[in-house]
């Protein structure tokens, strides 16, 4: 691929929009978000949404960038504040001297010289362009029209971050094309109307500069679900069951919108309990099978997980985490079903966890997850957390040429017949399994511990045997593949300070591990896909390269410590906690220096 | 499904070669030698067909059937069953199970299954307890009221001996209700009447119910061959099943119980159908390069 060329000024702005959910706050983002796209920026957002079903105050957070862009940004260069409670709640992040843009018709905030503040009208000068146009549209249309007052914001904010208003215009243009020439017009208007009314206050200030690159072209600009949704389809996912949770639902739509085409089925299940069950049933039919939920939906399906290690059936469960515990925190991020991934289940059996760690990223990992169920024929669990789930990133597209899709082990001709061993005890661990409507390879599945054939047993001899079989498969995993599931970032060599951490924290770890070197420090990081089976080895080369370890993670008692104390003799100390928010790259900096500098 | 076929296959052909577990007189031999003359009347390819299952005595009949079995866990016969049918219409599914299995822990699972109606034929053993866990009230056991004072045997009955506390399921008249395609009674020592019905519900298109009575000779006493025979009668000719009315009537008398087709909605619309429709709309057209297109950045 040719280098591409940024333009001379690269652009680097983080934006902050407050509001009542329904109001258009939402609406706002997404625009800027199309727009900055359409410059050729790259895009990442983050978004909190209130859990009541109707109204409440949302954040949209979306930073853009003339190039990769690891995390939201800490801190943010402008805050729109459309009302007082939003500015409340999510006011508090603006960076020293940023500037705060606010409706000063919905409230006026208390001074504070560290901020630059514009205090626009926003709903009065709305209301006088609805006026503008008042004689030229009937009563009926007349009565629905909302004043733009997100037009007028919008003219607003991208004056101030010295954005081009004509795509906005062209926007505008499209979006109301079909309501008639009027409200075109009133909606440029307006959009004008916001630029100038900040122009005149912004003078001589400098103000955020938002830039273009024409030449950036070849992006994608996706959800951290739907870009899981196009993983499996790549991989040949063919049913798919699943039962309503947030923030895991959008994967039931996609699919239920786009699988029919694939040549596959979804169903919505009465619960989760039935989601997987579906799997199940599926998946011994012979065709790749997924469900997805969260966390309280991934403690209804713990007995058929435990079927599916004992069976040997592939399945892939996708969690997508959200906060707290029982309900929680159910629109907010977390990591914290970890323990549950790995130890929930009753007794012991075989499964793979996998941990997707961004919007890109997601793709691979779904690949990987569909393959390694059907490769070593056991239960994978595929953690995806909300901030993840939901945030609207550009990622380049996936290189689909690249995807190979691993099918099941079927037995050989000369396997099948009445001695078919469906069980059969092989180095690997792996078995032939025979799909129903294979002559000679019948064979009764089941829970109950059972001999090579599937026919129950109960002695202890043929009980080891059996899950020492199931168990062999994890070793193969480890020996086979094992270093393709750790990603290394920072020095290549010894180190002062090493971070560990899995999932969606992968960005803001590396963009500390990067400032930390810049200033001059030591320090490496190591991410985790694979968490069960462990990647040992990987991990204990990386931490021999490494005086001191720290393992980060976004839950109350540190999970991954947890497992990593049961696994490694490694020493390490441990940055965790589970509020709800993602952690910033600063929060993890913070506390790599206060290591370094002890 | 090859239900013309002529005949291919033997009952004998069915029978795998593992020996039943259950205790001598147990109802769910009749059940199972029922099943292989149905099959066979038929024409089942064995290496075409799953037998799924959960857990519980009557739940070991697919490791006896010499074809594709699925014995998966408590109560989950349903949905399990449901993703194989959904995933491969080609095979013929029939769900086995306990009234524990089918109407306790997994009787949330029924009413969707009947709105669903996919081509599966459950047959639920039904011995009026929990026959592996050795004897607790089941959703139909008839057990006396507290309030009745009737004594209790104490060695049977463990989790109700002073009586029950609870009326108990009538999962016929429940199944009609929900307007299950096809609901059935049989009594495992009414051998040719129960292969028969076995064998119009595997033939039945849509999800079939034949709720077996099947006595447990060692944990249940009370509903015996004996009772069944004084308790049942034959659906009379003149009933007609496709009247949901009629076949509600019929089924709510708790004195006696009628045996053989009650209900039939032949022409309900299937989930396996309809999930078929949509996929030929699309064809197969289905490109993952056009689908990551729509999401270009413009
Ligand atoms: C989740 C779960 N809960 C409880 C059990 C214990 N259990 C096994 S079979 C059974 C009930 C058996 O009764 P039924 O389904 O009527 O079948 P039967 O043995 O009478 O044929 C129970 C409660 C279990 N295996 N799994
Ligand atoms: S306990 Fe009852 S149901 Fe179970 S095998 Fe024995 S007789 Fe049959």
């Amino acid at each position: 691929m040719p280098q591409k060329k940024p333009t001379a000024r690269p652009t680097d702005v983080v934006l902050r929009i407050v509001g009542e959910s329904g109001e258009g706050t939402v609406t706002l983002g997404d625009v800027l978000v199309e727009l900055f796209t359409g410059l050729g920026l790259d895009i990442y957002t983050f978004q909190t949404f209130p859990a009541e079903i109707k109204g409440g105050t949302v954040m949209y957070q979306l930073r853009t960038k003339s190039g990769v862009t690891l995390s939201p940004g800490d801190v943010s260069d402008v805050l729109v504040a459309l009302n007082n409670q939003g500015f409340g709640l999510f006011g508090d992040n603006l960076r020293s001297g940023g500037i705060l843009l606010y409706n000063s018709d919905a409230f006026s905030p208390p001074v504070d010289p560290t901020r630059t503040d514009y205090a626009l009208p926003i709903t009065t000068l709305a209301r006088a362009e609805k006026d503008k146009v008042r004689h030229e549209v009937s009563g009926e249309q007349l009565k629905r029209l909302p004043a733009p007052v997100n037009t007028v914001g919008l003219g607003a904010l991208l004056r101030l971050v010295n954005a081009p208003l004509e795509p906005a215009e062209e926007y505008l243009g499209r979006v109301f094309a079909r309501k008639g020439e009027a409200i075109v017009r009133m909606n440029i208007s307006a959009l004008h109307t916001g630029a100038t009314c900040v122009a005149e206050q912004i003078g001589d200030r400098e103000t955020p500069h938002v830039g273009s690159r024409p030449d950036h072209r070849d992006r994608i600009m996706v959800t951290g679900n739907q870009m899981l949704c196009m993983g499996a389809i790549a991989a040949g996912l063919k049913f798919f069951g699943g039962y309503p949770i947030t923030p895991a639902s959008e994967i039931m739509e996609f699919l239920a919108k786009e699988l029919p085409a694939f040549g596959g089925n979804v169903i919505q299940a009465e619960d989760e309990i039935a989601a997987l069950g579906m799997c199940l049933g599926a998946s011994f039919g012979g065709v790749p099978s997924m469900t997805a939920t969260s966390g309280p939906g991934l403690s209804l399906m713990v007995e058929q997980i435990n079927l599916a290690g004992q069976a040997e059936i592939p399945v892939v469960i996708v969690d997508v985490q959200r906060g707290g515990a029982s309900t929680g925190l159910p629109t907010k991020t977390s990591q914290g079903d970890l323990n549950l991934a790995v130890y929930g289940v009753h007794n012991e059996s075989p499964r793979i966890v996998l941990a997707a760690s961004s919007v890109g990223d997601v793709f691979w990992t779904t690949v990987e997850a569909i393959n390694l169920a059907e490769t070593y024929q056991c239960p994978v669990i595929l953690l995806s957390e909300q901030a993840l789930a939901t945030r609207r990133s550009t990622v380049p597209p996936p290189m689909i040429e690249r995807v190979t899709v691993k099918e099941r082990l079927k037995p050989a001709e000369a396997d099948l017949g009445p001695e078919f061993k469906r069980y059969l005890d092989t180095s690997s661990g792996v078995s032939p399994m025979a799909i129903p409507g294979t002559p000679g390879g019948m064979y009764t599945t089941t829970g109950i511990e059972h001999n090579e054939f599937g026919d129950p047993t109960y002695t202890p001899d043929t009980a080891t045997k059996a899950r020492n079989k199931r168990f062999r498969k994890m070793d193969t995993l480890l020996v086979e593949r094992g270093h393709e599931f750790v990603r290394t970032w920072g020095d290549a060599g010894k180190v002062e300070l090493g971070v560990i951490a899995f999932g969606a924290t992968e960005g803001v770890v590396r963009e500390a591990t990067e400032r930390l070197r810049y200033a001059g420090h030591l320090v490496a990081h190591l991410h985790l896909r694979l968490i069960r089976p462990l990647p040992v080895a990987p991990i204990n080369e990386f931490a021999v390269r490494c005086k001191r370890l720290l393992v980060v993670e976004l839950n109350y008692s540190g999970q991954l410590a947890g497992w990593l104390r049961v696994n490694t003799d490694m020493t390490f100390e441990t940055f965790h906690r589970d509020d709800g928010r993602p952690f910033s790259s600063h929060d993890i900096e913070d506390e790599m220096l206060r290591i370094l500098s002890d | 499904m090859s239900t013309t076929a002529p005949v291919q296959f033997t009952p004998k052909d069915y029978k795998s070669d593992l020996a039943p577990i259950w205790c001598p007189g147990c109802g769910d031999f009749g059940v199972l030698s029922a099943l292989f003359k149905a099959l066979s009347a038929c024409g089942v390819d064995p290496t075409k067909m799953v037998i799924v299952s959960g857990i519980g005595c009557s739940s070991r009949l697919p490791g006896f059937v010499a074809t594709y079995g699925f014995h998966s866990v408590h109560g989950r016969v349903l949905p399990i069953a449901t993703g194989l049918k959904a995933a491969r219409p080609d095979l013929t599914v029939i769900g086995v199970g306990g009234d524990g299995d089918g109407y306790s822990i997994g009787g949330g699972h029924l009413p969707h299954a009947a709105r669903r109606n996919p081509d599966i034929t459950y047959l639920v053993m039904n011995n009026n307890t929990y026959g592996l866990t050795k004897g607790q009230v089941s959703p139909t056991s008839m057990l006396p009221l507290v309030s009745s004072g009737q004594k209790m045997d104490p060695k049977r009955w463990k989790t109700t001996p002073y009586g029950t506390t609870e009326d108990s399921i009538d999962p016929i008249a429940q199944a009609i209700a929900w307007d299950i395609s096809f609901v059935a009674r049989g009594f495992s020592y009414k051998p040719n009447q129960l292969a028969d019905i076995f064998a119009q519900a595997i033939r039945h298109k849509g999800f079939s119910l034949v709720d077996t009575f099947s006595p447990c000779p060692t944990f249940n006493q009370e509903q015996t061959e004996e009772f069944y025979k004084s308790r049942t009668f034959d659906v009379p000719e003149t009933h007609d099943p496709t009247d949901r009315s009629a076949a509600f009537a019929l089924s709510v008398n708790h004195d006696n119980y009628p045996l053989g087709i009650i209900y039939k909605h032949d022409d309900k619309p299937n989930i396996i159908d309809e999930q078929a429709h949509l996929r030929a709309r699309f064809d197969g057209q289905g490109s993952l390069q056009e689908l990551l297109a729509r999401f270009a950045a413009k």
